[in-house]
């Protein structure tokens, strides 16, 4: 197979960019996916004052402003050596929660039910949020919106600000809620709960209820046997805000759990020559390429992940519906990892669409635990910090993954520098080997390539719900995903460009 | 009487992405001069001007019977773009677009409509929507949005790199987007 060598400039392009090179016979031979990376926010960050970092961090990024805010205001404590009080803690939580509601309705709605609604070949202009709504009914539409409208309300009401918070400091909070605002939060959050148990039901109309869709999710061309993390409670249950993180291996073993402050002995990052961007692994198990199994240490962390990484969740409704997501596709695992306590694991990736409304369904009703605890209105929110800051790592559950702050300063308490590994970048080999796989799956030789055929290759990306990181860049309004075919002599074969 | 929402897209510390954010300031700054030798309408001259940068989202009001301006920044797009828009009757969104159909720092004023493949997908980033299908999703249910979204834009392809200042073409590039802002204003206030 002839080597192609690719130009960096085309990294920049603003482009998702697969690269499909197919062998002699015309089987593909390897795939490259590549995501612009935004460039120099450790250099823009030094100098400054580490208290600026939970403002400054929430413009990375317009999708998670909210985790920017939360793993920089938990890297702060960390370097201030200072504990918030619980009502901190509980109030960072519950905005959290609400967002993550928010975070998680958009995903599901606009981006990831529209291939089981309409169909992953229907034509691109239906397959989208306008789609569903006209296909299932106006209700969702308003029930979306109500979603992320009371997401945003308390994210308003404790950070400050409408999605980019601002109330969080070193110790705790710049500002309590009143019992005015706890009422309709927790109004807010009731709602939430039922929003979620009926988002669950339409899942299993939707899809569940359908062979072919089922068939899909449980396909050798979107599983992969790779190691998991997530973080947990101190009962090893999914936590976004708070806890260590669990890893299992991939027989959903827990192999061990580590403290934000111990990451760096459990997350190492290996380079390639064709993208800027950075592929974490797990440092005990080593880098073996882009490969599954035991062996390798190729880590995946999503909803999914979180999940697997678990031993349940936190809350009542949602933990039924675990049971049900393991005993429905991992059946006998999870039986004997019931009765004996061997490791349970889902490797199929469309099942990660399952997995973030389960999380929808716990952040929801998390939401209406914190709202209801009997001292959420009380006035200690911070601790004033006494301590000389020095370094620091603050770590929350992203929607699309660990997300890890770590700050070294100065006496002062000015940043010398900062490192971050974000939600997507630890999946950067997982999206890359269920891209590779997916093409072995669907492109042979002959294989006419179609729309559908390329929706199918990028489903198995949209299950990890990337985050391109450029999404503040809002216009024009797409960032294609451009699809460059070539043979066995690097010659483009075709090209195809969705807006995705 | 019209509402009319200004309003400044992008990532006011990533380089040119944040032009959005400079123009808009300089509208707001344009339009509250204006008001000042009429006295009595709009903000009081001895007000400190909010800045977008520490106002943030929701800030910046400018009324100015008998028609009503408001001015205001936004990082997102899509839905929550969308979800800003309502109410309002004209929009004129300004960002920095990457089209590749000019020099640097190269203002093009157009509706929403005109810029390539608005009918199609799911993005602004691969999470959301685009702005066009959002505001038929608004639309659809029932929600009273701009008839007509404006854009003015300003060409540059350094948007990826963190920067609190803009590239001098781009900076330069700032009056002309402002001027042309005010003429979109102007012209919507003639009856």
């Amino acid at each position: 197979m002839q080597r192609i060598t690719i130009d960096p400039i085309t990294r920049l392009e603003g482009h998702g960019k697969i690269e499909i090179f197919l062998d002699e016979e015309g089987e593909v031979a390897n795939t490259y996916f590549q995501i612009p990376e935004l460039r120099g926010f450790e250099r823009f960050c030094v100098g400054r004052p580490v208290e600026e970092m939970p403002t400054l961090t929430n413009r990375i990024c317009g999708v998670c402003p909210e985790a920017h805010h939360m793993a920089a205001a938990k890297a702060c404590d960390a370097v201030y050596h200072v504990e918030p009080p619980p009502i901190a803690k509980k109030l960072r939580e519950l905005l959290y929660s609400a967002f993550y509601v928010a975070d998680h309705t958009t995903h599901f709605y606009a981006l990831g039910s529209p291939d089981f609604v309409m169909g992953p070949d229907a034509p691109v202009a239906e397959r989208n949020i306008l789609g569903v709504i006209h296909k299932v009914g106006l209700e969702i539409g308003s029930k979306v919106i109500q979603a992320r409208k009371y997401g945003h309300a308390v994210v308003e009401m404790i950070g400050g600000r409408k999605v980019h918070p601002c109330t969080s400091i070193p110790g705790g909070l710049s500002k309590g809620i009143t019992e005015e605002e706890r009422q309709e939060i927790e109004k807010m959050g009731r709602w939430a709960v039922e929003f979620a148990q009926f988002s669950l039901k339409l899942f299993d109309d939707i899809v569940l209820k359908n062979s072919a869709y089922v068939d899909m999710i449980m396909s050798d061309a979107y599983t992969h046997r790779t190691y998991y993390i997530g973080m947990v409670d101190e009962n090893n249950k999914v936590n976004f805000y708070d806890g260590k993180i669990s890893v299992v291996d991939p027989d959903g073993r827990r192999i061990g759990k580590y403290a934000p402050h111990e990451y760096q002995d459990w997350i190492a990052e290996h380079t390639e020559p064709w993208t800027y961007l950075k592929f974490p692994y797990l440092k005990k198990i080593g880098w073996k390429g882009f490969v599954d199994g035991k062996d390798s240490g190729v880590y995946c962390a999503t909803p999914l992940a979180r999940l697997n990484a678990a031993d349940g969740m936190a809350t009542p409704r949602a933990q039924e519906e675990y049971e049900r997501f393991y005993t429905t596709l991992a059946q006998q695992e999870y039986e004997r990892y019931s009765s004996t306590g061997a490791g349970k694991v889902v490797h199929q990736r469309l099942a990660t669409h399952w997995a973030r409304l389960i999380e929808l369904l716990y952040a929801a009703e998390r939401w209406v635990e914190l709202a209801t605890d009997p001292e959420i209105t009380s006035d200690n929110f911070r601790t004033i910090p006494t301590e000389t800051p020095t370094e620091g790592v603050g770590i929350v559950e992203a929607p699309r993954g660990t997300l890890t702050h770590h700050y070294w300063t100065d006496e002062r308490g000015i940043l010398t520098r900062v490192n971050l590994i974000v939600g997507t970048t630890n999946n950067y080999a997982p999206i890359s080997m269920s891209i590779k796989k997916a093409a072995q799956s669907l492109i042979h030789k002959g294989t006419v390539i179609s729309e559908g055929l390329l929706n199918r290759i990028e489903m198995a990306f949209r299950a990890y719900d990337p985050c391109f990181g450029c999404a503040t860049h809002s216009l024009p309004g797409q960032m294609p995903l451009e699809v460059t075919i070539r043979d066995a002599r690097g010659q483009v074969v075709e090209v195809l460009k969705q807006y995705c | 009487m019209t509402k009319t929402l200004v309003i400044g897209l992008g990532n006011p510390l990533l380089g040119d992405d944040g032009v959005g954010w400079h123009v808009a300031e300089g509208v707001r700054q344009a339009l509250m001069g204006a008001s000042r030798p009429t006295g009595g309408e709009g903000r009081r001259t001895d007000e400190p001007l909010p800045s977008p940068y520490r106002g943030g989202e929701g800030e910046g009001s400018v009324p100015r019977p008998p028609s009503f301006v408001e001015v205001d920044c936004h990082v997102g797009g899509g839905l929550s773009l969308m979800e800003r828009l309502v109410g309002y009757d004209r929009a004129i969104v300004i960002d920095a677009v990457n089209l590749g159909q000019g020099p640097v720092g190269h203002v093009t004023c157009f509706p929403l409509e005109a810029l390539p493949h608005p009918s199609v997908g799911h993005l602004t980033s691969a999470h959301e929507t685009n702005l066009w299908t959002a505001l038929q999703v608004g639309r659809t249910m029932g929600a009273h949005l701009p008839a007509q979204v404006m854009v003015v834009a300003v060409e540059s392809p350094y948007v990826y790199e963190f920067s609190d200042k803009l590239t001098p073409p781009v900076a330069a590039a700032v009056p002309q987007a402002v001027q042309k802002v005010l003429e979109l204003l102007g012209q919507e206030e003639e009856p």
